[in-house]
């Protein structure tokens, strides 16, 4: 009688129905119920790895993975890439000089050009990028140095930015924006591009825009008081300290790049996880009927403004195609064949051992 | 209550609780006794009689009693619920102040409840922290697991791990920022506060900076993991309707959830024979009266009979003189006991009445050997009806009543082994009435048929029958005049009265005519030899501690399988002592049994050994004498047995024993089983201990870590539960670590790659919700549920226990193999994550906003991927580990991987007003949108599961444990049928 009292509780599954029958169920209450979950008997799959299992799982991973990797492998060779180090350590570097004289408050930039030549043409669009050694963007005190709700346009930050910048909070009494140690650092070395053919020297064309995360531009970065006017919307404010202009003048020709929500701005804000780092600077648009770089020789000119030579830093221009992966990465490519190749290997052995074993365990087993 | 001071006098009304310590001045009813019921004191809801002073028992007024004029001396406070000497000395008018002694017998204990008893007045004898309930709550210590401690020690190796993490990384800091263009380069300068602090103090902070960076590596919610899963995990012993026994309405009991898993890894059983063995329902089976065989014809359990049942006599009918003898042998069965009788109205305790025609009684006494017999008496034909006014009734055969006046009663004690009556016919005869061990009354016999009877007790023994046997002594008037002196004397004394209570008996007790012997049997739980074979086979050692004679104990150690037809016996007991010396007694054993071992050597169960040690010898062996210390000598030879029976046991050696084997220098975990008050030293001392909800009273149940209703279901609970619990919190233990491993190495890893900044790998809500949410439910479940194989197949293949015992899945080796998983894991996600952004373009296609672009990824992305992999492998690896997947497991396992997607995207999704950075926006998405994210998301997940996988696989080919073979023996999918079965059974009965 009970036990179906129990029962009709468990199956239509509402606990508070199914009253005790009378005395007789005060005692017998304590029985516990006969649920397959409460007696541990839930029906189960119950799996194994076993050479046997593991066999064809291993040589279907080494039969997917090889290919993967001969295939990023080759895509990653097929991409061009070519780099060039312009820091001007060495003597016989056009940038010596501008290394050499380096100071702060020199008010004129120093220019030098950097001669190269493309053996290849670059076909598709090409990536330029700038890229830092010994440069400790991911440092703490330098990756928390910023202040989030000001780079979104909030006023209140704007006028006080948050502790976090010290000491790149105010400058002259007045708080500084954008504030922090990572926009003071902005890179602001200017770098051009021109192509050397037939003795003329013609500019290539470098677009600026798009270089950033679309929802960093349009959502996580704004201009306080929207796009226009921004020397009224920046007015009580100090520019960076290591700045030469003000962040409204950071593009003054273009409106939807200027302020917060210039894109070299927002590159750069985005610090890198390692000391030794690339960011895009630019990207030359593919042409229609010729290579997007013939090969030939070309001419960087760089306007030399920022210092590395204090902690050994390096500073180069790469210029890259890309494919459907990404840049230039033998790393994956390599990694996949490594690990697809050993996948078969080991199917290989273990097929060898689970016929010796199973063997010798079945015939083991047959007079148990 | 009022607070009590000592001299007190005390008014207590019915079922109110002594408040404390109390001697017995007068009661309610007119005899100056009342009944307590000592439940909550040691369980036995039996009433019991007090008696009040005699000298005292008249005052029943306020008024009456405050005119007592008495002292009251008495010991010191001790601890011993049933020991209390005293005496009371009550002056009336200007006479003499009379003496009496006082005993447990008027005291009146702490917690304590008045029966039946309107009301009492009683004077406070101890309170506060000196009552002996006070005084026996000290006992109890914590029980700590095996597991805990290997986990203790695993967590002070992370903690020395964590501490030269962060040391090594504070050196390198300063060694590495030794240039100041490193430590303050233009770009990244330090704030001028920081720059006043003192070198001292910034590298003290940065070295605690390091210990809060790396602090996960501890894994602080395992503590609260290991918790939560002990206390629901015990829920499936309770809920366990196989432990669930119908007779007592009472299934398993869980006292406390801390030593789950230690029943995963008993090695040593130590158990109770009587109640646990055997089920403590005592019958008399026959008697003897000088050879001659009584047998009750009808048995009906002891419940039910007919009143008027005849002697069923096996031998002719009896003569003159045998004739004297069986009416005396059935008075004394009859008088000499303590059982009392009680109306079935007045009594809601245990039952044992039957219909006479008459309102019905029942027997109660605190031993049920006495109850059998007098019940047995009732059966063949002689009542024993009422103790009334110190006259004691016995309606005997021809229905009529004989009343004789009970003089004084020589109460039995575990040393004596006997118990005797002065009693006084009504002829004016005075008669010592006396039953005990056969060992305690034939040396005082002088006459009597002592060859029969001594043939007769040996073979019931040996049978397995409970033997006593019964003698009198006819007093004549001086003698009795003596004996009485004798004992109003001792009982008077207030110093070494034990002592000399025992000298009266010893006194008093001599020239016995042996009347007969009697035979109750004491049956063998159901299924408890099957019982002890699974534990045999699971290679545990059982022993039997018993206080029952030799004979009887190891009938029922053969009956109950613990001793096999071919086992060797070895004997350790006084009467071998007693022709050899000690030392040489020990020596030929344990060379008996080395050589043994050494012939056999590698076939292991060609002989095996069991070991039969009484009391008095292992006192001796336990004493280190001057010939040398023989316990090693015992600790070895008990090794080689599979089986030891000690008999002849105190409570108290009973836990000396535990405590030996405890402290050998294997250090076994031990198990004692038992169901009485004598056995709770022993279920205190051992690792773990078991009771039985027997009949002795709940004390054992109410003291155990575990209380079950039989002793069958202990193969259950080790073997399954235990068995299950064990492997259970291994592997959760083990998780535990390698996972917070690999979530902090590389942490640990990236402070290379950023100046030993102390900048946290991952976002701050990751580093929080890790432990708490992402990989949290999991390993809970996989701790709750999993069963690496079947129940039954664990119930029917005992020695997989084997596999698991000496704490095997937490020793150092397995632990050294999961942190290196850890770390190689770690590694393996810090480089894989390194090799793909190390100058590299390693970069989003940016399908997702704009086509074709390329947009960089910062450290957060980096952290991202790493933690993704983290995550993924984890709990991958969990779901490697499971062999038991339930549709829970599934839901877990996939739904908390789902969770921490749909986490990362609503984290990453939106910018968050309350928080003052916004780092983690579109981070996770941006990764998903690239494609090397997505391969290389891959690729290190199966980098890091290949080790483990290959590992597994080869051990299982190469050398599987017996549990693998198991589980490799069994069908893939297994749906018990039973339970199938009978689930459509209920439903069914649902119907109507």
């Amino acid at each position: 009688m009970m036990a179906s009292g129990y029962n009709a509780k468990e199956e239509d599954g509402h606990h508070s129905g199914a009253p005790g029958n009378g005395g007789a169920g005060a005692v017998k209450s304590k029985k516990p119920d006969n649920t397959a979950f409460k007696q541990q008997r839930l029906p189960a799959w119950q799996p194994i790895l076993t050479a046997g299992t593991v066999l064809p799982a291993f040589f279907v991973i080494g039969l997917i993975f090889i290919p993967i990797g001969i295939g990023l492998f080759v895509t990653s060779n097929n991409i061009k890439e070519f780099e060039i180090d312009y820091t001007g350590i060495e003597a016989s570097s056009p940038c010596y000089n501008c290394a050499q004289n380096y100071s702060w408050n020199s008010t004129s930039s120093c220019t030098c050009k950097v001669p190269f030549t493309l053996e290849q043409p670059f076909e598709s669009n090409v990536f330029m990028y700038y890229g830092l050694s010994n440069f400790y963007q991911n440092h703490r005190r330098y990756v928390k140095s910023r202040d989030d709700s000001q780079l979104n346009g909030d006023l209140t930050s704007l006028k006080s930015p948050s502790k976090e910048c010290d000491p790149y909070r105010t400058s002259d009494g007045l708080p500084i924006a954008p504030c922090g140690a990572i926009a003071n650092s902005l890179f602001n070395d200017t770098l051009e591009l021109y192509h050397l053919s037939n003795g003329t020297r013609t500019a290539v064309v470098l677009m600026k825009k798009g270089i950033a995360w679309w929802t960093d531009k349009h959502v996580k970065f704004r201009n306080p008081g929207g796009n226009d006017n921004l020397t009224l919307a920046f007015q009580g404010t100090s520019k960076p300290v290591n700045w030469k202009t003000p962040v409204f003048e950071l593009d003054p020709n273009d409106p939807d790049n200027n302020g917060f929500i210039n894109e070299d701005f927002i590159v750069w804000m985005r610090t890198a996880a390692l000391p030794t780092f690339r960011k895009l600077y630019r990207i030359i648009q593919k042409k229609v009927d010729a290579p997007t770089l013939a090969s030939g020789k070309y001419e960087l000119e760089v306007s030399y403004n920022y210092p590395v030579r204090s902690f050994d830093g390096r500073k180069r221009v790469i210029l890259s195609t890309i494919s459907w992966m990404g840049g230039k990465n033998p790393f994956l490519g390599i990694a996949y064949i490594t690990v697809g190749s050993v996948c078969f290997f080991l199917a290989v052995v273990l097929l060898i051992i689970h016929h010796k074993y199973d063997n010798r365990c079945s015939s083991a087993d047959i007079p148990n | 209550m009022a607070v009590n001071e000592v001299g007190d006098v005390v008014v207590v009304k019915e079922d109110e609780t002594f408040p404390c310590d109390l001697v017995l001045l007068s009661s309610s009813r007119e005899d100056g006794t009342c009944y307590v019921t000592t439940a909550s004191l040691d369980g036995e809801s039996s009433h019991k009689t007090y008696y009040a002073v005699p000298d005292t028992k008249a005052f029943r007024t306020d008024r009456e009693v405050e005119s007592i004029h008495a002292t009251i001396e008495c010991e010191q406070p001790q601890p011993d619920l049933y020991k209390f000497v005293g005496r009371i000395n009550v002056y009336k008018d200007t006479e003499e102040p009379v003496a009496r002694p006082l005993g447990s017998e008027n005291l009146l204990l702490r917690g304590a409840t008045l029966k039946n008893t309107h009301h009492i007045y009683a004077v406070a004898i101890y309170t506060g922290m000196e009552t002996k309930m006070a005084l026996n709550y000290q006992s109890k210590s914590q029980k700590r697991s095996a597991v805990e401690k290997s986990m203790n020690a695993f967590l002070i190796v992370y903690l020395c791990i964590l501490i030269s993490k962060a040391v090594i990384n504070t050196v390198l800091k300063y060694a590495w920022q030794w240039s100041p263009d490193r430590d303050e380069p233009w770009y990244n300068h330090r704030t001028e506060n920081e720059r006043q602090r003192p070198v001292v103090i910034r590298a003290f902070t940065d070295f605690l900076a390091f210990m809060v960076l790396f602090n996960y590596i501890i894994p602080v919610s395992m503590y609260v993991t290991v918790e939560m899963q002990k206390f629901l995990g015990s829920y499936f012993i309770t809920w366990d309707e196989e432990m669930f026994d119908e007779e007592l309405g009472e299934g398993a009991q869980v006292n406390t959830s801390d030593l789950n898993e230690e029943l995963g890894q008993v090695e040593y059983v130590f158990t109770d024979k009587t109640g646990t063995l055997t089920e403590n329902n005592m019958e008399f089976i026959e008697c003897c009266v000088d050879g001659n065989v009584y047998v009750p014809h009808a048995i009906c359990n002891g419940q039910i009979l007919s009143a008027a049942s005849s002697i069923d006599m096996i031998d002719s009918s009896p003569g003159g003189y045998r004739k004297e003898h069986e009416d005396l042998f059935f008075r004394a069965l009859c008088l000499c006991h303590t059982v009392q009788v009680k109306e079935e109205e007045t009594v809601d305790g245990i039952k044992r009445g039957f219909h006479q025609g008459r309102p019905t009684s029942f027997y109660i006494s605190s031993s049920p050997d006495e109850v059998a017999l007098v019940e047995g008496m009732k059966r063949l034909g002689y009542t024993y009806l009422r103790l009334k006014d110190n006259y004691m009734e016995i309606l005997n055969k021809d229905d009529e009543i004989e009343r004789f006046e009970l003089l004084h009663v020589l109460n039995f004690d575990s040393v004596r082994r006997r118990m005797s009556v002065i009693v006084k016919s009504s002829s004016g005869e005075y008669l010592l009435f006396c039953k005990g061990a056969d060992s305690s009354i034939f040396p005082r016999v002088v006459s009597g048929k002592v060859e029969q009877v001594k043939a007769r007790v040996e073979q019931n023994a040996v049978e397995g029958l409970r033997t006593l046997c019964v003698a009198f002594r006819r007093l004549s008037p001086d003698d009795y005049q003596e004996a009485c002196l004798l004992l109003t004397q001792a009982k008077l004394a207030l110093q070494d009265r034990e002592q000399r209570l025992a000298q009266a008996y010893d006194a008093i007790e001599r020239d016995f005519v042996l009347l007969g012997a009697t035979a109750v049997e004491d049956r063998l739980q159901e299924k408890a030899a099957d019982t002890i074979e699974s534990l045999h086979k699971a290679g545990m050692k059982v022993w039997v501690l018993t206080g029952d004679k030799m004979e009887t104990a190891a009938a029922t150690c053969y009956a109950s399988k613990l001793f096999r037809r071919s086992t060797q016996i070895l004997e350790l007991t006084k009467k071998r002592t007693e022709e050899q010396s000690l030392h040489d007694v020990m020596f030929e054993l344990s060379r008996t049994v080395l050589r043994q071992r050494s012939v056999s050597g590698l076939s292991v169960d060609c002989l095996d050994f069991g070991l039969i040690i009484d009391g008095a010898t292992l006192t001796a062996v336990l004493k280190s004498g001057p010939e040398g210390n023989y316990r090693e000598v015992f600790l070895e030879v008990s090794r080689n047995c599979s089986a030891v029976l000690c008999c002849r046991m105190a409570p108290l050696q009973k836990a000396q024993i535990v405590k030996l084997i405890k402290a050998s220098k294997e250090h076994p975990i031990t198990l004692a089983i038992g169901d009485g008050a004598n056995d709770v030293s022993m279920i205190l001392e051992a690792h773990v201990g078991i009771g039985i909800m027997g009949k002795e009273g709940r004390q054992a149940a109410r003291n155990s870590d575990y209380a079950i209703p039989k002793f069958k279901h202990l193969k259950k609970m080790l073997l399954v539960h235990g068995h299950y619990y064990y492997i259970r919190i291994a592997e959760l233990v083990q998780y535990f670590f390698y996972k917070n491993v690999c979530f902090i190495f590389p942490q640990f890893l990236f402070q290379f790659f950023c100046g030993f900044s102390q900048q946290p790998l991952y976002d701050t809500a990751y580093l929080t919700l890790y432990n708490i949410s992402f990989t949290s439910l999991p390993i809970l479940l996989y701790s709750l549920v999993e069963q690496h194989v079947s129940m039954d197949t664990l119930r029917r293949d005992p020695s997989l226990y084997k596999d698991i015992t000496k704490n095997s899945l937490l020793r150092w080796p397995v632990f050294l193999y999961w942190t290196c998983l850890g770390v190689f894991d770690a590694v393996v996600f810090f480089f894989g994550a390194y090799f793909l952004f190390d100058n590299t373009t390693f970069t989003s296609n940016g399908q997702l906003m704009t086509t074709n672009t390329q947009m960089m990824f910062g450290n957060w992305t980096f952290g991202t991927l790493v933690f993704t992999v983290l995550v993924f492998t984890v709990t991958i690896k969990l779901a490697l580990d499971t062999h038991h997947w339930t549709w829970i497991n599934h839901f877990v396992i996939w739904g908390s991987l789902l969770f921490y997607v749909i986490f990362s995207l609503l984290w990453g999704g939106i910018i968050w007003p309350f928080l003052n950075y916004q780092r983690m926006y579109y981070v996770f998405m941006q990764m998903l949108s690239s494609g090397p994210a997505w391969l290389s998301i891959i690729l290190l997940i199966t980098i890091s599961l290949l080790p483990d996988i290959i590992k597994k696989v080869l051990c299982r080919a190469m050398c599987p444990t017996p549990t693998e073979r198991a589980q490799s023996n069994r069908p893939c999918l297994t749906v018990e049928p039973s339970s199938i079965f009978m689930l459509s059974q209920s439903s069914s009965r649902m119907s109507f």
